[in-house]
């Protein structure tokens, strides 16, 4: 019965939400979290305090445009948003975990920086209800994609003459561009990217980025950061640029423009903790952003969802995709050796 | 940060024994003793920790070996002493100038420049570093920008990014401070020295070089030195310069070993414990050398008034300095932020940028409830820190000079431990001893507390022992022999008479609590977030004309502080402090 009970409402929840309440109310019992229905974890989680501790790098850009909707689409629960960059968050979870305790609820970052507090076994193990509509290659046995983001070059339009505007990473070896780069230091994803996916070649890879490594480019930590300071003619072009960071600037003047003939696209992803101090709150969140009602907020917070049925409001996906998986994650110690080498950094 | 050397003479005439009221000074006693040794062993714990498989740990020294004996352990070592020294020597200088053309000197209208010298105090270094940014980046900085187009310049002439420039914008921070003791300094010089110099047959320049200056050896000395400690216990341009620049010094490296993935927390502990014994050296130089400096007294009983120099027609080059000192190094900061925070986004001055000028950000900031939660709890902090940090002071103050308590000297000291702990240091060692405390307020701003407490009970101590000094025994025999017990003795006695010293104390502290950044960048998180750290996180997301307002709002809002707090103390008058 217990077991009938469960498909059935699993069945129900892929249907809207609305319906299930009508149908259901009075009708079932509370089952096991996961397959109930948002607003019956909802009822679930305020018994819990009302506090959701969220570690995520959703910059306050986009979170002050997301969380809202979330706080106001489930009354009663506040989210602490405690923003850092990726590395720093997980560093914090586990210097918490050390001192016995764990105080977030969900972490929402780069896949790989969600697989390294995997690997200090500090997450739940869990399918979501919601992950069924999401390709393999979006989720796995602790974490669905929460968007996704492309790494591109953008450029300052006061800097970079239109004639001379690049088409593609190639023509950034061109020593034209000497001291005009900037880029992120840890975003070896390009090259593992270009050595995967572009070229199917490491040699051919490490070249090009040997040859772009020439033009002396500098790096500055943080996307957004790095954003701004084209904005601010710090540097002619960013290498290594979050795609969906730049709609909202050129709406609001800035003169910048980017290219979308290719890109590295690497995953964020959502997950709960596993010894969360508000576990029914982190499950309402994460079943809640990967659901199709949380990734069109998630376009509209300007982000690029995720979810195949949900398309980004702004032009933010490239041409061509080089999607980063998680068995390259494996492998990034060799490409971050080789990217630390090619520019000399630390 | 002179400190003064007190007698330590126990009064007679108050007797404790076996009053309850006891309890009370014994439990500060206890307070003490926990919020400044617990800390420290835990450091020291965890400094010989190593996890071998999450949350396995073994003891041992391999930490030391990675922190001391790396391939960076120079080029830290080389960067921080470069910086420290470079810091407190050019803040030294700078500080000295000041007070010396406005103390000691017929420079005109030095008159005004005096309280403008100690303007920039609230300015929380985030700032400080953040102003100094957009003034001086390689690229956009408004003053490269425009020296290259004045002068046709093909590369930018400074680059903020670098040790100089971290050296400049900390020391420019140290100013306000090194002027403060050393205008203290100057004043109490008994001008007779001099004058017996010149009688003697020595000229302006000779009796400067060869009297003023050698009296002031064992203070400059001093100075230097805890400007000196000052920065290398600072976070402020090393997190907002030197990590982008890539020049780490000790405070920045054991931030990173706490921040980057895999966190090294022995590795961090253990670069800890180094700047620890590091800066504990610098103050234990520097109470032995403030205590030397007695030997030089300067201030007598006679009454004397400092004479002034004549300095000639040079006192127009005097004031030449003053002018582009406060031009540039004062107002330019301030302006560029206030500029900047009413862009849409960074933009170097111009016909199209003041078209974009508007109100957006502010607007924009009162919809934005993370500045509020913020806002409210550095407000909650500040006041409550000196608050709390004030009492407790004034109780240990009163045991340690006033009671016969047995072992009153190592309360004094361990009042003055706090002060050798590195912010950074502080922020870590609260970590590792809260996250798993019975009482859950890691994540809170009750830990910001306890860490805001601790840092400046220094300072409270000065404050508050340097009125209980003042306060003849006469006053509490009179009250206990009328019958008062020992609490209403301190409460309706010392306590009233504290006031102008307690007065001083709380707002330093409530300043100094409020532009905290160097333990709350471990400690403030999410809902506990201070503005420093906002700022900062901001910055990092590139919000920087966002950032710009949020700053000239946490400056309104100190002002509006020291203001009330004037109109208060302005009433019970006590203004003469």
């Amino acid at each position: 019965m217990e077991v009938f009970l469960q498909m059935f409402c699993r069945w129900f929840s892929k249907r809207s939400a609305f319906l299930i309440v009508a149908f259901t109310a009075g009708l079932l019992v509370p089952v096991a979290g996961q397959s109930q229905t948002l607003d019956e974890l909802h009822k679930a989680a305020l018994k819990e305090g009302g506090t959701l501790n969220f570690y995520a790098t959703l910059a306050q850009i986009n979170a002050e445009k997301i969380l809202p909707v979330f706080e106001k689409r489930f009354p009663g629960i506040k989210i602490n948003h405690v923003d850092a960059t990726s590395d720093k968050l997980v560093a914090r979870a586990v210097s918490e975990a050390r001192g016995g305790k764990t105080l977030g609820d969900v972490l929402q970052v780069p896949l790989e920086n969600v697989s390294q507090a995997h690997d200090q076994k500090l997450l739940l193990e869990v399918t979501l209800p919601e992950s069924a509509e999401y390709p393999q290659a979006m989720k796995g046995s602790f974490w669905v994609a929460s968007d996704l983001q492309f790494i591109i070059a953008a450029w300052n339009t006061g800097l970079v003459k239109k004639a001379e505007e690049p088409k593609q990473y190639e023509d950034f070896a061109d020593p034209k561009w000497k001291n005009r780069l900037i880029a992120e230091p840890r975003d070896l994803e390009m090259l593992l990217g270009f050595a995967k996916y572009k070229y199917k070649s490491d040699e051919k890879a490490i070249d090009l980025w040997r040859r772009i490594a020439a033009n002396n480019v500098e790096f500055h930590s943080g996307h957004s950061q790095l954003a701004e300071l084209l904005v601010a003619g710090q540097a002619a072009v960013c290498l290594t640029c979050y795609s969906h960071h730049y709609p909202a600037r050129i709406r609001k003047g800035a003169p910048l423009n980017y290219m979308l003939s290719e890109g590295v696209a690497s995953i964020n992803a959502t997950a709960v903790f596993k010894d969360a101090p508000h576990p029914k709150t982190a499950l309402l969140y994460a079943r809640w952003v990967a659901s199709q009602e949380g990734q069109k907020v998630m376009a509209q917070g300007g982000r690029t969802p995720a979810h195949p049925k949900v398309e980004p409001i702004d032009k933010t996906r490239t041409e061509k995709i080089y999607p980063i998986s998680v068995a390259d994650i494996k492998e990034y110690p060799k490409y971050e050796k080789i990217w630390k080498e090619i520019f000399k950094l630390r | 940060m002179a400190t003064v050397a007190i007698p330590r003479t126990p009064s007679k005439g108050i007797s404790l024994p076996r009053d309850p009221a006891l309890l009370v000074p014994l439990a500060g006693a206890g307070v003490l003793v926990y919020l400044a040794v617990l800390p420290l062993i835990m450091l020291v714990i965890g400094s010989f920790q190593a996890e071998v498989a999450p949350r396995e740990f073994i003891y041992t020294l391999k930490n030391y070996q990675h922190a001391y004996a790396s391939e960076y352990t120079y080029s830290t070592f080389a960067n921080s002493l470069i910086f420290a020294s470079g810091s407190a020597g050019l803040g030294f200088i700078l500080g000295t100038m000041l007070a010396w053309l406005t103390e000691r000197t017929n420079t005109p209208l030095r008159g005004i420049f005096v309280p403008l010298a100690v303007v920039p105090l609230i300015l929380p270094g985030v700032l400080e570093s953040i102003a100094w940014i957009f003034l001086l980046s390689p690229k956009f900085g408004y003053l490269n920008v425009w020296l290259q187009s004045l002068f046709g310049l093909k590369s930018a002439p400074f680059n903020v990014f670098s040790l100089p420039g971290m050296i400049w914008v900390h020391s420019v921070g140290q100013v306000p401070l090194a002027f403060l003791l050393m205008v203290a300094a100057f004043k109490s010089m008994d001008p007779s020295l001099e004058e017996s110099a010149m009688m003697s047959g020595a000229n302006t320049w000779q009796s400067f070089r060869r009297v003023t200056l050698r009296l002031l050896m064992p203070t400059a000395g001093s100075v230097l030195l805890i400007l000196f400690v000052r920065t290398l216990e600072s976070f402020e341009a090393p997190a907002l310069i030197g990590i982008p620049a890539r020049i780490y010094v000790y405070t920045s490296e054991i931030y990173l070993a706490f921040n980057e993935y895999p966190p090294d927390y022995g590795r961090g502990g253990a670069l800890a414990v180094g700047l620890l014994l590091l800066s504990a050296v610098g103050v234990w130089l520097y109470t032995r050398a403030t205590k030397e400096g007695k030997k030089f007294q300067t201030v007598t009983g006679k009454a004397f008034r400092p004479r002034q120099f004549d300095l000639g027609s040079w006192r127009w080059v005097g004031f030449g300095f003053l002018a582009v000192y406060f031009l540039f190094v004062v107002l330019l900061p301030f302006l560029v932020l206030l500029w900047a925070s009413f862009l849409p986004f960074f933009a170097a001055p111009s016909w199209d940028a003041v078209q974009k000028l508007s109100l957006d950000n502010y607007r924009y900031l009162h919809g934005f409830r993370p500045f509020w939660d913020a806002m409210t709890n550095s407000i909650i902090l500040a006041t409550l820190t000196a608050s709390i940090a004030m009492v407790l002071t004034s109780l240990v103050a009163w045991i340690v000079y006033k009671s016969r308590l047995p072992g009153a000297w190592l309360l004094d000291f361990l009042a003055f431990v706090p002060i050798t702990i590195p912010g950074i240091v502080m922020g870590m060692a609260l970590i590792l001893l809260y996250v798993a405390f019975p009482i859950p307020i890691y994540g809170t701003i009750w830990v910001l507390l306890i860490a805001y407490v601790t840092r400046f009970i220094p300072y409270g101590m000065r404050a508050a022992s340097g009125s209980i000094l003042q306060i003849h025994s006469e006053l509490e025999e009179a009250a206990s022999a009328s019958g008062a017990s020992w609490w209403e003795t301190f409460r309706r006695v010392t306590l009233p008479l504290l006031r102008p010293g307690f007065a001083a104390g709380w707002i330093y502290i409530c300043i100094v609590s409020f532009r905290e950044f160097s333990t709350s960048v471990l400690l403030a998180t999410g809902e506990s977030r201070v503005l420093s750290i906002l700022l900062f996180t901001m910055f990092e997301q590139g919000q920087v004309t966002v950032v710009a307002a949020i700053g000239i709002l946490m400056i309104a809002t100190l002002l509006a502080i020291v203001a009330i707090f004037y109109k208060i103390t302005g009433r019970i008058g006590l203004q003469n402090n």
